[in-house]
Parts: structure tokens; sequence; C-alpha cells
């Protein structure tokens, strides 16, 4: 099962902007690839490009060295030679059939013997645990009974790529939970390339091997789903992934002066592009009143506005001046609104945007981590 | 077809082709594997011939001197002229050929809406929001006016009402001394009742529908806040059913521009003529000029009334509330007063059914009509072996082969147009949704919905100016079945692509892209995908049309020569030559055939007859 690549692939509707926009992207042989980000921002369409539903307006689609789409070369192979496994949103089981016909289909079509269909059939049925409900209509069926047979359909047939389209999506919270770990188990139980179009960040994060985050069809940021947390590329990706999402300051709110004035002691090197900052929620600390800052620590006050428990956690809603914060802290909150809490947050979990909300990897960060560790050596 | 080359992607090579003609050359391989495109752009231009063409046809003949008019006009055969406009619009003729029948046309035409507003606003109320005594029984008895030839009730009305004035058999009142008089005998009076009749189930489903998904939590809020019965239902409830009210009063309006058997058995007598049976008359004078202005002035009324309609809706859109999932359907308690009101609804029925048809059965099996006594009864307009003082038709309905040769014709010209009409009504589902947003899908939607903007007549009008005459490849079709399939195919095509489209819709590409996944091809999947799931959509597309054309009359009465007599066109006939009581006996095979037709669909496939407004 070989790579697959996008290389300058484009997409146009005829009006409006486009679809997807000069996407250059790989999808590494066995990788679970996440397609991350808002409705919208291209992920569906770049996927249904891959199985060869959409076709590009520019670009190139490969798969190894066989070439599926290429605008340049003239190339298109149609969909239904191109051996992939794609479950729809909705699932679309055809209501006509029963669930053994439905799984079956595909097989019939490559007119594989009788004797062998029953058996692969019958193995993805039981490994998607319904071979209970084989005899079945898909209309008698619950929505994760549903899924399931969706993906035996897919799997019946041994794609070489296993497409899926916010396939968890129309399922309760319990069932998403179940279907996610079952995902993660099917991908390393049968070591697919499994290509996975989501708008929700946490299925992302808890998935994926990769994840690739989208918008306005443009690709932000291409990274392992912890890099993607912790190294946001953009104030897009930083806001789009965690929940409560990461506050954002500008440098001109009363958060962003603080930070900056704070910065400014920790002599962090080209301070001036630093357009925005962000941190968090969860890397505010709540300390004692006495709690003094220092040069790793950034210490300041902040009002209560809500106190929101959440069970495992607090979320709590404070303000800084006219700065809005959320703050995230397992520790119980006895606070009501309009008292006055002391925050901490760690120099390296400040995160620099520059005026365009790209990234700024300033050489300081290095240094202050080096630092930390020999004072943690010594 | 082998996987298309397959170089490696690392090294593209140098590509001399400009931009655009790569895309174009991209394309074309993917349209080669994708038969969506090429299907929708063979019908859109198959279409668009069948539907523009004629339309030009009409508009040139208007416009051109007619062979045989050059001594009428002074000009050459084939010459521009303004001479049809003149006679039609400003000669001595032009009143009694376009101004008079204008004026007859808006007065039926206001006096049906009217009526078939009150009978089945006062239907769709009872029906919908009241515990009206026999309320399921009535829902489904007062749409049956709707599938009986609308000009059943002329028929049953000569033979109640009939006098000396025209030939043949006199009515019932009149046979038994009651003389009556012309304006109830014939013109504008009964042609606006016998219409109105026919018309208002019409009303009764469309405002019905609209009543059925009014969210009564509306109302309930207004009545919390203090609000009468009467304040809500003058300030919520009827300005919210302002929509559907507009809708079907102009859609009964434009039925009737189209409408030709009722004004032709009822106003002939009386010289009462409207557009339809004015441009009859020209047609059988052999008028092709006079003929395509009075044509064109039928499309311009009848787009005018469409769009009319559209703009309205499109206005009222703002507060059209679908309630969906929350509606509510609140039902007034009538008490005592529910036998009342069903009473009312039952004599709506009675009037409107009952009678017509039990008259037309009783005139076929009496001698002298309303003369109950043993020996005045006869089966012999049915089954006699020769009738002496008829003759044109010499012999008892069911002996000869004129029936069975006019069933016959009927059954396969409307068979073959329903089926045409039903798979392409599919097949333009199918391209619509396939290719969703493309401008082929676009042009196909709306071509396709073309022909419900020109009244049938004129549609016929126009077809046989197109061709009457051979015209580059396309031979002189007139006279022959294929004209009247095309016609009939074409003219229901509107309410067929509308139902093909919303089926597809409603099933969405992804059944058949999971097909395609899997490694199906288009032939297979649409054999053993959309085919199987889509029967029910293909049948009630097949069938409904079939009803609609096996009643049609104004389309084809001007296409159908001796050689292709149908079953509408013989009781016409049949009626010219004043033998009355065969030609009710033939309306009375058809409406048994729509009636079957009907109840068969219905017991089959499970639809309603509310989805199936195809007129």
């Amino acid at each position: 099962m070989p790579t697959i690549a996008l290389q300058s692939v484009s997409k146009s509707y005829g009006v409006g902007p486009l679809a997807v926009d000069d996407l250059d992207l790989t999808i590494p042989d066995g990788s679970f690839t996440c397609l991350l980000g808002p409705s919208g921002c291209g992920k569906t369409t770049t996927l249904r490009m891959i199985a060869g539903l959409e076709h590009p307006t520019e670009g190139s689609i490969t798969v190894g060295d066989r070439v599926l789409d290429s605008v340049a070369q003239g190339t298109f192979v149609p969909t239904e030679r191109r051996g992939m496994g794609l479950v729809f949103q909705n699932y679309a089981l055809w209501p006509h059939l029963t669930v053994r016909r439905n799984v079956e289909f595909g097989l019939r079509v490559q007119k594989v013997p009788a004797a062998e269909r029953k058996a692969r059939v019958d193995a993805a049925l039981e490994m998607m645990q319904i071979d209970r409900a084989a005899d079945r209509y898909p209309s008698q069926l619950s929505g994760g009974q549903q899924q399931r047979v969706s993906l035996a359909r897919m799997l019946a047939v041994n794609p070489s790529v296993l497409l899926l389209d916010e396939p968890l999506s129309n399922l309760d919270a319990t069932l998403r939970l179940e279907m996610r770990a079952e995902l993660k188990r099917l991908h390393e139980e049968t070591g697919h390339t499994i290509v996975f179009v989501t708008h929700d960040q946490l299925e992302a994060m808890t998935m994926a091997t990769q994840v690739a985050v989208m918008k306005d069809g443009v690709l932000q940021q291409l990274a392992p789903p912890m890099d993607v947390y912790h190294r946001p590329a953009n104030t897009f990706v930083a806001a789009f992934v965690g929940s409560p999402p990461m506050n954002l300051a500008a440098c001109d709110s009363s958060l962003g002066e603080l930070a900056q004035r704070y910065l400014a002691l920790t002599q962090t090197s080209a301070l001036d592009a630093v357009a925005t900052i962000g941190v968090r929620p969860e890397a505010v600390r709540l300390v004692e009143p006495g709690h003094l800052g220092s040069e790793k620590e950034w210490v300041f006050e902040a009002r209560v506005r809500a106190v929101l428990p959440t069970g495992a956690a607090w979320t709590v809603s404070v303000t800084v001046g006219s700065t809005d914060l959320y703050l995230v802290t397992t520790d119980e909150v006895g606070a009501t609104s309009g008292d006055v809490l002391r925050c901490a947050v760690k120099r390296k979990a400040l995160h620099l945007f520059d005026a365009e909300g790209n990234r700024l990897d300033l050489g300081t960060d290095r240094e202050l981590e080096r630092n930390e560790a020999v004072q943690w050596i010594s | 077809m082998a996987i298309t080359d397959a170089r490696p992607s690392t090294a593209p090579p140098p590509d001399p082709l400009p931009r655009r003609t790569r895309r174009w050359r991209y394309r074309l391989s993917v349209a080669l594997h994708e038969p969506t495109l090429l299907i929708g752009i063979v019908l859109t231009v198959i279409l668009l011939y069948l539907v523009i063409a004629p339309l030009v046809a009409v508009l040139s003949d208007a416009a051109r001197v007619q062979f045989g008019d050059q001594p009428k006009t002074g000009q050459q055969a084939g010459e521009l002229t303004s001479y049809y406009l003149w006679r039609v619009f400003r000669s001595q003729v032009s009143s009694i050929v376009f101004w008079h029948p204008l004026l007859n046309t808006l007065i039926v035409a206001v006096g049906v809406t009217a009526l078939a507003l009150l009978l089945g606003g006062l239907s769709a109320f009872l029906l919908t929001r009241t515990d009206i005594a026999g309320r399921k029984w009535l829902s489904t008895a007062l749409v049956v006016p709707y599938m009986l030839p609308s000009w059943t009730f002329a028929l049953a009305w000569l033979a109640l009402f009939k006098n000396e004035r025209s030939g043949g058999q006199v009515g019932i009142l009149e046979a038994r001394g009651i003389s009556t008089p012309n304006w109830l005998a014939y013109g504008a009076v009964p042609i606006i009742i016998c219409l109105g009749m026919h018309y208002f189930p019409f009303v009764l489903l469309l405002f019905g529908n609209a009543l059925r998904r009014l969210d009564s939590q509306l109302e309930d809020s207004a009545r919390i806040l203090g609000a009468r019965r009467s304040t809500v239902l003058g300030r919520i409830t009827l300005p919210l059913m302002l929509p559907s009210l507009s809708s079907s009063t102009l859609l009964v309006f434009g039925r009737i521009l189209g409408t030709f058997g009722t004004p032709y058995i009822l106003g002939l007598p009386v010289d009462f003529n409207l557009l339809s049976t004015s441009l009859f008359a020209s047609v059988r004078n052999h008028e092709p000029g006079i003929t395509a202005v009075i044509a064109t002035v039928i499309v311009v009324i009848g787009v005018a009334v469409v769009v009319a309609d559209a703009r309205l809706l499109r206005e009222q859109r703002r507060f059209v509330t679908v309630g969906g999932k929350g509606a509510m359907n609140r039902i007034i308690e009538l008490g005592r007063w529910r036998w009342v009101a069903g009473g009312v609804a039952l004599s709506i029925f009675v009037f409107s059914v009952a009678v017509p048809v039990l008259t037309l059965a009783l005139s076929t099996v009496t001698t002298t009509p309303g003369v109950f006594s043993a020996d005045n009864f006869t089966l012999k307009y049915w089954l006699a072996k020769s009738l002496p003082d008829a003759p044109g038709f010499p012999h008892g309905l069911l002996r000869g082969t004129e029936l069975l040769d006019a069933a016959w014709n009927s059954l396969r010209i409307v068979g073959l147009a329903a089926l045409i009409c039903g798979l392409v009504g599919l097949l333009i589902g199918y391209v619509v949704v396939r290719s969703d947003g493309s401008r082929v899908a676009t042009t196909l939607r709306q071509v396709s919905f073309l022909p419900y903007l020109v009244p049938g007549i004129a549609f016929a009008a126009a077809f046989l100016s197109l061709f009457a005459v051979r015209r580059g490849p396309v031979p002189a079709l007139y006279g022959s079945i294929t004209l009247l399939v095309i016609v009939l195919a074409v003219t229901h095509l509107p309410y067929a692509s509308r139902s093909g489209i919303s089926a597809m819709t409603q099933l969405g590409r992804e059944p058949e892209e999971a097909a395609q996944i899997t490694g199906a091809g288009w032939l297979t999947r649409v054999r053993t995908v959309v085919i199987p799931i889509q029967r029910g959509s293909l049948v009630t597309g097949i069938v409904l049309p079939f009803i609609s054309g096996i009643k049609e009359l104004s389309i084809v009465i001007m296409l159908t020569t001796t050689g292709t007599q149908l079953l509408t066109t013989l009781s016409i006939n049949l009626i010219d030559f004043a033998y009355d009581q065969m030609a009710n006996a033939v309306v009375l095979v058809i409406a048994l055939v729509a009636f079957l037709a009907t109840y068969l669909t219905q017991r089959l496939t499970r639809t309603s007859l509310a989805s199936g407004l195809g007129g």
C-alpha cells in the first residue's frame, strides 16, 4: 500500500473562491491521517478527489507511481478502478438490500466466487460485530449498527486505502467514543492507510497519526496531533484545536500589554514582531495571593466573571482589564463572580504569533528550555 | 478501458499545451468515464428543440404570409406581414375571433376561480381543521371530480338542461316539459359551474396541504397573548395561508386558459367562444396565420400567470412557515355541527360526482331522457347491431371496431408517452442530482419546466405549425402517432421531471457513489442500485402522466386525424354528430379507465394523489 500524494491540487466550482487552493499533501503508507477543519474548509472535497468522485481543476493525485488524476497529463482513473474504500457520513447503505447483500455487493461486482465471497462477508461482519443482523434491512438497524455495516461493506473488498467522511458525526456521544476506539483498533490490526475527515478536533487528536488542518481550502498545518496541539502553526490552528480554545490576546489589549511587559523581562529577542500572544486555558494555574512571578513564570491578577464546573474540572471565565480569558483547572474553585484570583503561566506555555498570525519561534525559547534543563540537573 | 498512463509522478513531463487546453483535455477524459454529463447535454438539446422550436415556428407563422393568403395580403407567401396581427386585433372580425373570446375567457376564468376557491377552500378547512363526520372517506371522495375528464360535467349538464336550440336529444328537464332558457342551458353560467366542479379539488389539495402543514403552535401563541379566535383567523392563519391561496388561484386561472372540452360543448350552441375554442375554430378553418397569433396570445398570458405566481411566492416566502417536526394540528370540535358539516361536504360530492355520473349513465340506457318507464330503457346504444337513426355511427358502442380502435390508440399512444415521460423524468432527476450545480444541470432543470408555462392547447397549435411540413431532416409528422406521443410526453414532462428530481434529490448521490467505490461501472450502478431503489417513483412517474393523458383533450384535439382517433376525440366527434348517448358512454369508459388506473396505483405504490397534481 503505497503513499498517496496530492501535488498542487486546486478545485474550483466555477463560482466563489477555490474550494481547495494549491494543496500539497502526502499521506504515508499505513498512516491514519485526519483532515481537520470547520465546515466549508475543503476537507471533504479533498477526500472526494482522492476517491475520484470530484475532479481537481489543477494538479495531480498519485498513489505510489500510479497517476490517478493529472490535469497536466489529461489522466483520469475513474472511482471504480481506484480500489479504495469510502464510508459516507450518512452511511449510504442501499435500502433495498439486506445487510449481507450490502456487504457482498462489491465482491459480486468483482465476480468473486461464491464460497470465497461468503467467507469474506462473514469475516467482515464478524470483525464489525454485526453478524447477527446479517439478514435484516438497513432501516431495521440503529445508527451505530448502520455505521458498522458500512464499515464492513468497505472492508469486505479489502481496499488499499480507507477513506472516511465524518463517519461518527451522526452518532450519539457514547457510541462515538466506542467507534473511535473501534477505528483505532481497526487501524492497528489491519495496518490500512486511513484518511479521515472530521470537524471534531477531539476525534483528530485521539485517533490520528498525523493531522492536516485546513481553512478556506488552504492547508494550515500538517503534523502529528500533539505537535498541532503544542506548537500550532498559526492563530487559526491555535484557536481551532483545543476545548475550550486557546486564549488569544492582541498585544494592544489589557492582557497583551501585561504579557509584553513580562516578556521584556525575559529578554526574548525580536519582541517587536509579536502581535498576538496565546495561552491554553489549562496552562493557566491558580496560585496563592502572595505568589510571586519569576523569569520563567508570569503572574497576573484576574477578576472572576463566572465559574463553570464540568464535573471533572472547573472552567473559569475571568477578565483582565478589558480582556476575557478562560482557564481550566482540576482543583476545586471556591471563588464566585467578582472575586480576584492570582494566575500564573509558565514562560514556555506562552505562544507567540506575528501580525500575519504565524507562529514565532524565538531563539530564546530554546535557550529557556536549556536553562531549565540545566537547573533541573543541578 | 485500461488504466491510462502510469508515469511516475516525481517527474511530470514539461507540457507545451496552454492551461485551458490541458483542463479541457482532462475534463474530456473524466466525461468519457462518466456518461452523466453526456446524457445531460443530449437531453437538453432534444428538449430545447421540442420546446423552443414549436414556439419559434408559431411566432414565424404569425408574422409571415401563409400559403394561400397571397390575394388577401397582396404579398408573396413567406414574406413578413402584419396582416394576421391586423386581422386578429383590429379588423371587423377581430371582435368575433379575439376580443369577445378574450373577454369571455376572463369572465369564465374569474368565475371558475371564485367557485373553485369557495368549494375547495371550504372543504379544505373542514377536512383538515375540524372533526367533520366522515372525514377520512370525504378526503378521498372529494378528489374524485378531478379524476373525471373535465368535460364529463358539461355532458351531464346537457343531459339535464339541454333545450331545443341545438340538435339531437333534449335534456331531462325539457323532456319532462320544463323549458330551460338558453342562459341556463349554454354559455357562461353552465361553463363556470361545470369547470368549478372540476377544478375545486385542485384548490382542496393545495390549500389543504398548506393548512395541514401550518404549525398550530403559531395560532396557540396568539391565543395565549389574548387574541380571540376570529382575530387569530384573520391576523395569523389567513396571512400565513396567502401563498397557497394565491398560488392555487393563479394555477386554476392558468388551467382555464387551455381548457377546451367544456367551452366547446356548452359554448358552441350560443356562439360563446373562449380563446381556446376560437383557436380551435381557426385551426378547423385552415387559417394558420390567425391560429399562430391567437396561440401566441395564449402563451403570453400563460407565461404571465406562471411568472406572477413565481413572483408572489418569492415575495411571500419570507413568511412561509413550514412547521416541520414540531408541527401540531389543532382540530376544532364542531359538536353537533359535525354532522351538518359532513352533510355540506357530502352534498358537494353528490353534485360534483354522483349526479353527473349517474345522469350520464342513465342517459346511455334510456331512449327518451328522463322517462323512467320500463319500455324506455334500452341497451341499444351499447349493444345494438344497427342504429338506423345514426348514420354516422350505425351500431351500438360495443359493436364494431370504433371504440376498441380508439381505446387501443389511447392505450398505446398515452402509454408510450407516459413511459417516455417517466423514464426521461427520472433521467433528468439523475442528471440534475449527479451533476448538481453544473451548468448542464441547471439548464436541463429549467428546460424541462418550460412546457409548464405554455397552456396545452397553444402548445398543440405550435406543434401543428412546426410539424405540418417537412423541416430539414425532420419529416412532416402531422397525422402520425409519433407526433401525439411527443406532444403528450413533452407537455407532461414538467410534472414527471419534477417528481424525478425530487425522488433523486431525496435519494442523494451517495448510494450510487457507494456502489462506484466498490468497483461497479455505470450500467451496473444504474441497474442494481438506482432503478431498484427508485422503482416506486418510476411507477408513479409513468402512471400519473398516463392517467392525466388518457383524459387529455385540449392537447390532442387538433392533432388527431381519422387514423389516430383517441377515446377523448371520439367522444367529441360523437357530440359533433349529436349522438349524445354514445358520447356520454365513451366518457364513462374514459372515467372508468382513469379511475381504475388511479386506484391501482394508489394500492400498489401507496402514493397519494396529492403528489400527482399533473391534470
